[in-house]
């Protein structure tokens, strides 16, 4: 039985075998690269397209975060799942979620967008955000106003470096009023894997975030874990 | 728009031959009737509808605020709800007034005063040309009785949502023809209805013309619609009456008299959960920090912005609501 995660820019497999956890990533198009000679019926998908690839029984991204990530917390009482095109806000301990995929300013895209305008690779987003000295403030309220002022802070003197560490207090803030009061917090998807937007939130909110070690496949694990 | 010629003057005051009455929100239908008016609440066509409207808050309004102002839905007279309502209808209804369309503006007390909307729907009846056929209420009263037995049998699981929600919202202005909408009622059709979890839907209705359906393929089936619940609720057989009856409309009250009304109603029902639906950019949205507050229930807020087909965003969101229902 594999946990099969198709999202709106990766797709995920995850099996566990002996144990131990095992896991590919693809492009979402590329997905039936995954799952090559495995039929429909050992299939529990999750994620944007679960319902359009083959399943014994799919689930939510939502449910699905919750049984990834207690795998790695199990007592983790909020959990914030930031995609692509959206940012889900999971809160365990009260069974509620939120989902915010109306302004762009709070979703993976955003950060995306800064890291193409700079022509450079998301990955290093982190290492610029480390070398800045100071931090530009910048708006927090909507994605295209923040843009345009990043533009002004580059005018105004500031690198490169101290405007991507502003984009990413900008990017934090705008998530951080989103998250309930959380003893344990878990930062899950593709966007956490950059240590400069870590850093920002864990400021702001004045706390530790814990983020499992593969945090992109949480939700491909939690699908299989809902099964089995 | 109807020349003045198809009017036609009785001693003293103008009484209509025919005329077609839009309306924005609840405006007792039991005046309009009475007046010999034909009641068309402009809301029908919005969740079908395909328009993008140019200078838009709520699609609702500025849908309706378009078409009529372009003379696109045919009508004789706008009233306007606006206090205790909707202030972006406030606003749209006086453009809608500017680009020549007779309107009057309707006001329900925001303290429930029943002679204050006692002097109100008197003004509302000056407006219409006065009462001409004071048995319409009656038989609206009868009408009513009806669709409580729907709602009823919706929630016994009797009737699917979607079909009762179809009945219900409909009750704003009965078709504008109360005989071909008891036909209507009566032709509903009655089957066993898988109830899965059972929610309540608070707030404006949703913009989505499949929303019932979706919801209960979905394994969640709405056993209570708050603002539809409304429509069927109240009445009364003269000005008098109906004013007292009336003010008490909750949408148009203040939150904790809606919130009281809400808990003994979701009680009654016996929901597992509430699913509240916002409109982009309108206040009501605002409401729903206290709505999670008071109201003991797991809940899902969603958000709507234009009509059509209930969106994929949507779907997820119920579906993983499902989900949550059924681990707690
Ligand atoms: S949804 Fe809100 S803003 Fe739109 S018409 Fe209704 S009350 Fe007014």
């Amino acid at each position: 039985m594999i946990g099969l995660d198709v999202g709106s820019t990766t797709a995920k497999k995850v099996s566990i075998e002996d144990g131990e956890i095992k896991y590919k990533i693809t492009g979402t198009h590329n997905w039936k690269d995954l799952v090559t000679g495995i039929g429909g019926n050992e299939i529990i998908s999750t994620g944007y397209f679960r319902n359009s690839v083959p399943h014994r029984a799919s689930v939510t991204e939502i449910t699905a975060a919750i049984y990834g990530v207690r795998h790695y917390f199990p007592d983790a009482d909020v959990i914030v799942d930031i995609g692509g095109q959206d940012t889900k806000i999971i809160d365990v301990k009260k069974n509620n979620f939120t989902i915010n995929d109306k302004c762009s300013a709070g979703t993976g895209a955003f950060l995306e967008f800064v890291a193409n305008y700079f022509k450079i690779e998301l990955k290093e987003m982190g290492s610029f955000h480390s070398r800045a000295k100071r931090i530009p403030a910048i708006n927090n309220t909507c994605g295209v106003f923040a843009l345009s002022e990043m533009i002004s802070q580059l005018v105004a003197g500031y690198t490169r470096e101290e405007v991507i560490a502003g984009m990413h207090y900008a990017f934090a803030r705008r998530i951080s009023f989103m998250i309930p009061e959380a003893q344990k917090l878990v930062l899950i998807g593709g966007t956490v894997k950059n240590k400069g937007m870590l850093s920002a939130l864990e400021n702001i909110l004045q706390k530790e975030v814990l983020v499992p070690d593969e945090p992109q496949i949480v939700n491909a694990l939690g699908a299989l874990k809902y099964y089995c | 728009m109807k020349s003045i010629q198809n009017y036609k003057l009785t001693v003293n005051n103008w009484c209509l031959v025919q005329k077609k009455i839009a309306i924005t929100a609840l405006v007792p239908p039991e005046l309009i009737f009475a007046c010999r008016g034909e009641p068309f609440d402009v809301n029908n066509i919005i969740p079908g509808s395909k328009k993008y409207p140019r200078n838009k808050l709520c699609a609702w309004t500025a849908i309706w605020q378009e078409m009529l102002s372009k003379r696109e839905i045919d009508i004789d007279f706008l009233i306007v709800v606006a206090g205790g309502d909707c202030h972006n209808a406030l606003v749209d209804g006086q453009k809608v007034a500017m680009s020549g369309i007779p309107t009057h503006f309707f006001f329900y007390p925001f303290d429930g005063d029943p002679d204050y909307l006692e002097s109100q729907l008197y003004k509302l009846s000056d407006f219409l040309g006065n009462v001409g056929s004071p048995e319409k209420p009656g038989q609206i009263r009868e009408l009513k009785k009806l669709g409580q037995k729907i709602d009823k049998k919706r929630a016994d699981g009797k009737i699917s949502a979607g079909d009762a929600f179809r009945i219900m919202i409909s009750f704003s202005d009965l078709m504008g023809d109360l005989d071909k909408f008891k036909k209507v009622i009566s032709s509903t059709e009655e089957r066993k209805i898988d109830m899965g979890n059972r929610v309540a839907l608070i707030g404006v209705p949703p913009i989505f013309h499949d929303f019932h359906d979706v919801a209960q393929a979905l394994g969640l089936a709405v056993v209570f619609d708050e603002l539809p619940f409304e429509f069927i609720r109240h009445s009364g057989n003269d000005i008098p009456g109906i004013a007292r009856d009336y003010c008490n409309y909750t949408f148009a009250r203040p939150l904790d008299f809606r919130i009281k009304f809400l808990q003994e109603e979701l009680e009654k029902r016996k929901v597992d959960g509430v699913i509240h639906y916002t409109q982009f950019a309108c206040h009501h949205m605002l409401e729903d920090e206290i709505m999670r507050l008071k109201l003991d229930y797991p809940m899902l807020t969603i958000q709507g912005d234009l009509p059509g087909n209930t969106p994929e965003q949507i779907k997820l969101r119920l579906e993983a609501f499902r989900e949550l229902l059924e681990r707690s």
